[in-house]
């Protein structure tokens, strides 16, 4: 980092640079059933240098990679040749961030384990669960990653972020003489707490053999479709990124401050977009530009409030302080109750090939391949079947649980109902 | 271009690594990697020209005659014993997992020494040229029509060097891939965004097949603000060669990845010599089957590339394989191991997925439905190998009544259902053929690779939603 900064700084013409360096130190482990197939281990340092060139009332920036084989002579012929492709680009001007250090380290448990001891005990935790008859876990894999992200820039940014995370990839699978059948559950974490993850997995392992009993439902279908945090988050998701700066400055964006994304009588959403959600890997303290992160509201009862982003799209955009960029977000709680829920038919969507959203052709649908279908008397897991419907007809008539969760960055209601969806 | 001058001077620290690893483990190879990419864009408002996801770094694998191990880093340079050490014990296991280890047959190492090279154009452009035919794609659509917002021209070459070495291989591979995309937000009444996507070798090609298209790119956007939402059913439906490739890929082509055979995670597996799909269909996968973005040398597990056919006039006669499964199912690798990047582990993928054409004539194939819709571009699609369930997303179709295709667009179509129904329902395959070079393909929801898909027009019968 040192040497890079020195080139820099002695580089005549820079209105500005920054520098990203990532150390990654993982320890993997891969399962074909409960046989260890491989061992991995990985430490690389990934370092980005972006210059910043001012032309003519622009600015212009252009990134390259640093690689470690690169002598002090290709890093000069690098840094050179970044300036000569900066000038090309002619963009409005901007002000990189100012004046900040910091060096922090996000909560976790795991900073003084042994990688090698750490990954049994997370494999023994996952097989704790494999207790089903019938049921078994197929492939296990396990990463632990160690993350130091330092970002530093010509205005005096010099940040640090270290992090502890776990991503662990399972596979329930339950096996009859008729059939086998597998969800795919990924898990990532930053607080390893076992008991939680063997009652996560055993949950799983109830569900897969569900998923053997389930049948598609005779006939197509109109009734309430509850979606679970996966799902919740992806709708969530792409409406806060109507609300985000880019979106917006390209005239991407559907719906501009004070517009509703609800006209009904359902639940309002209000959204937050937060730099920090307890356990996920997705929190962070500053951004890629090394700016501060300011938690945001951007929809508030339906409504759009606010915006968020880089620190460069919010000065286009005149914000006066941009929030950075952040990515997590948290949903205020609803009304829902589990009564009110059951109160109707329901199918309750445990696992999707993927939620598919078009804001732009109001749609909302997707396979389903488990879900647990109340008829108004009995509960019976389903599968075979798709939904669709209006994306705006179903927020009018969205209704959020009381009750909560923190899924990935997404912390909010464990349930999400959609009314009226047709599902074939 | 030539072969990456770092890798050059890497060969003998390579071959010094094998050696002193090849004291510890019965297998050792060596995969040096130099990817250079780089994102010329532009559209209404800003331009962006700067290196895109490249990668310089080191893979080792090892076999020790039971299990698999592997270690990543950045440099190979220093002590080589020292080295060989700290890779060992970084990449040991806990004493308790070690009698949880599987046992394999031995990791083949045949001898051989080759050079491969497939030259580019890329060194004819300079950077100040292709921002400007990024910048001239923006404009030219903003300027053709007053309902679009906003325009974006881009193009993305990249160039890839490997280095593969182990005791008896030395291996090079050198080659590159351009794609080009011209994208329009369009207005009128509805919010929309069309595009188009050009994938070659030859940057030349790419910038004006992309440039031949921006009143194609118009003319689609100005039909998908009139779309309207499907109605969900059962129908009759041809396929354009994108949705084909995406039925290949999705639908398929993740069930006869075989590293999911060793897991039993694949219904393929129990189909092998099986009728899986009609009659007159086949397939085919491999980095050697047709030349399109995943068209390397050798694989990274240091396979030569080959054309595997994967279904044969209706039956499933092979899959894909990576040195890791092919070991455990004592079959020969078919040269599909490939990883996202060095960091990250190789796995069975696919490289260029396609059916073969057939030998009917597109329009005779409309011609004969009476009502039902043709399917155009990918948006994405999901596997269930498992299951053998479907989603695959197309952007826009268009509706077929009485044998002809109509002025009515429909958007999103998102076709689903069961893969065997799906495949046996096919009965007519046009004499088109197209393979597009364009795709990233992830497994379950990482490990992100280039890959290509498509082949001709299908007939197919399936749930639309």
């Amino acid at each position: 980092m040192n040497r890079i900064k020195a080139m820099l700084e002695a580089t005549p013409g820079l209105y500005g640079y920054r520098v990203s360096q990532k150390a990654v130190q993982s320890y993997e482990l891969f399962f074909v059933h409960k046989q260890l197939e491989t061992v991995r281990s990985t430490d690389t340092l990934a370092t980005d240098v972006t210059v910043y060139v001012a032309n003519e009332n622009t600015v212009g920036d252009s990134t390259f990679h640093v690689y470690a084989s690169m002598t002090d002579d290709d890093l000069q012929a690098a840094i050179q040749a970044a300036v000569a492709r900066a000038a090309l680009v002619r963009n409005q001007p901007y002000e990189l961030p100012a004046g900040e250090t910091l060096q922090v380290q996000l909560p976790t448990n795991m900073a003084d384990a042994d990688p090698k001891e750490l990954g049994r005990q997370i494999a023994d935790a996952v097989y704790a669960a494999d207790t089903v008859p019938g049921g078994s876990i197929n492939a296990l894999e396990i990463f632990l990653y160690r993350d130091t992200l330092r970002v530093i820039n010509s205005r005096g940014v010099d940040k640090t972020q270290t992090m502890h995370r776990v991503m662990l990839e399972a596979i329930p699978t339950f096996t009859d003489r008729e059939q086998s059948v597998e969800l795919y559950e990924d898990y990532r974490f930053t607080v390893f707490e076992p008991a939680k993850l063997t009652a996560e997995i055993a949950e799983k392992m109830q569900q897969v053999a569900d998923r053997a009993a389930a049948r598609k439902p005779e006939g197509p279908l109109t009734l309430n479709v509850i979606l679970r945090p996966h799902e919740i988050r992806r709708l969530i998701g792409e409406l806060a990124r109507d609300c985000a700066y880019q979106s917006i400055y390209a005239h991407a964006n559907l719906h501009a401050q004070g517009e509703s994304w609800q006209n009904g009588d359902g639940d309002k959403l209000t959204v937050t977009m937060k730099a920090v959600v307890p356990g996920s890997e997705r929190s962070a303290h500053f951004d890629e530009d090394g700016a501060a992160l300011t938690d945001t509201t951007v929809i508030e009862k339906g409504v759009v409030c606010g915006s968020f982003g880089p620190s460069r799209f919010g000065q286009y955009l005149g914000i006066a302080k941009p929030s950075g960029n952040l990515q997590c977000v948290q949903v205020a709680p609803g009304t829902l109750t589990r009564a009110e829920m059951e109160a109707a038919p329901y199918l309750d969507c445990v696992s999707m090939s993927g939620l598919q959203l078009d804001l732009y052709n109001d749609y909302i649908g997707g396979e389903i391949r488990l879900a647990y279908y109340y008829d108004g008397h009995t509960r019976r897991p389903v599968t075979g079947i798709t939904m669709s419907a209006k994306l705006s007809d179903v927020l009018g008539g969205l209704r959020l649980s009381a009750e909560t969760d923190v899924f990935g960055p997404y912390q909010g209601p464990d349930r999400a109902l959609l009314p009226n969806v047709a599902v074939l | 271009m030539p072969f990456s001058p770092y890798l050059n001077s890497m060969r003998g620290h390579c071959r010094a690594l094998v050696e002193a690893l090849g004291r510890r483990y019965a297998y050792v190879s060596v995969l040096g990697t130099d990817v250079h990419a780089a994102v010329y864009r532009a559209d209404r408002k800003t331009a962006m020209a700067r290196d895109g996801e490249g990668e310089c770094g080191f893979v080792i694998k090892l076999h020790n005659g039971r299990s698999f191990y592997e270690y990543a880093c950045d440099d190979i340079t220093g002590d080589k014993e020292e080295l060989a050490a700290r890779i060992a014990a970084r990449v040991a296991p806990a004493d308790a997992l070690t009698d949880r280890q599987i046992t394999t047959a031995p990791v083949a190492d045949p001898p051989m020494v080759r050079d491969f090279v497939r030259e580019t154009d890329f060194a004819d452009f300079d950077d100040a040229y292709l921002l400007d035919v990024c910048r001239s794609i923006s404009a030219e659509l903003c300027q053709k029509d007053d309902k679009v917002l906003n325009a974006i021209g881009m193009l993305q070459p990249y160039t890839v060097s490997k280095l593969f070495v182990t005791k008896n291989r030395e291996l090079t591979q050198h080659y590159g891939w351009a794609n080009g995309y011209a994208l329009v937000i369009y207005n009128d009444g509805k919010m929309v965004q069309a595009r188009h996507v050009e994938g070659g070798d030859r940057l030349r090609d790419v910038i004006d097949a992309t440039r031949a298209k921006l009143d194609d790119v118009l003319d689609l956007a100005r039909h998908l603000t009139k779309a309207q939402p499907i109605k969900p059913g059962v129908y009759d439906v041809i396929t354009d060669s994108s949705i084909t490739g995406l039925i290949a890929h999705e639908a398929f082509g993740h069930g006869v990845e075989m590293d999911q055979f060793v897991k039993d995670r694949a219904m393929a597996k129990h189909c092998v010599g099986q009728y899986v799909a009609s009659p007159i269909t086949n397939m085919h996968d491999g980095a050697a089957a047709t030349h399109s973005v995943a068209s390397y040398f050798f694989d990274d597990d240091g396979v030569l590339a080959q054309d595997t056919q994967i279904i044969k006039d209706g039956v499933l006669v092979a899959g894909l394989s990576d040195l890791a499964s092919a070991t455990q199912l004592g079959t020969a690798p078919t040269g599909n191991g490939r990883r996202d990047n060095y960091r990250r582990k190789a796995y069975a993928r696919m490289t260029n997925t396609f059916f073969s054409p057939g030998t009917d004539k597109l329009a005779d194939m409309i011609a004969s439905i009476d009502h039902g819709y043709m399917l155009f571009e990918t948006n994405n699609g999901m596997e269930d190998p498992k299951n053998w369930q479907i989603q695959c997303t197309a952007e826009y179709g268009i509706e077929i009544e009485h044998g002809k295709l109509t002025d009515r667009y429909v958007s999103p179509v998102v076709m689903s259902g069961s893969v065997p129904e799906l495949l046996k329902s096919i009965s007519m395959i046009s004499d088109g053929f197209t393979v597009h070079g364009s795709g990233f393909c992830g497994k379950g929801y990482k490990e992100w690779v280039r890959v290509s898909d498509g082949g001709p027009n299908l007939k197919v019968r399936c749930k639309l939603g």
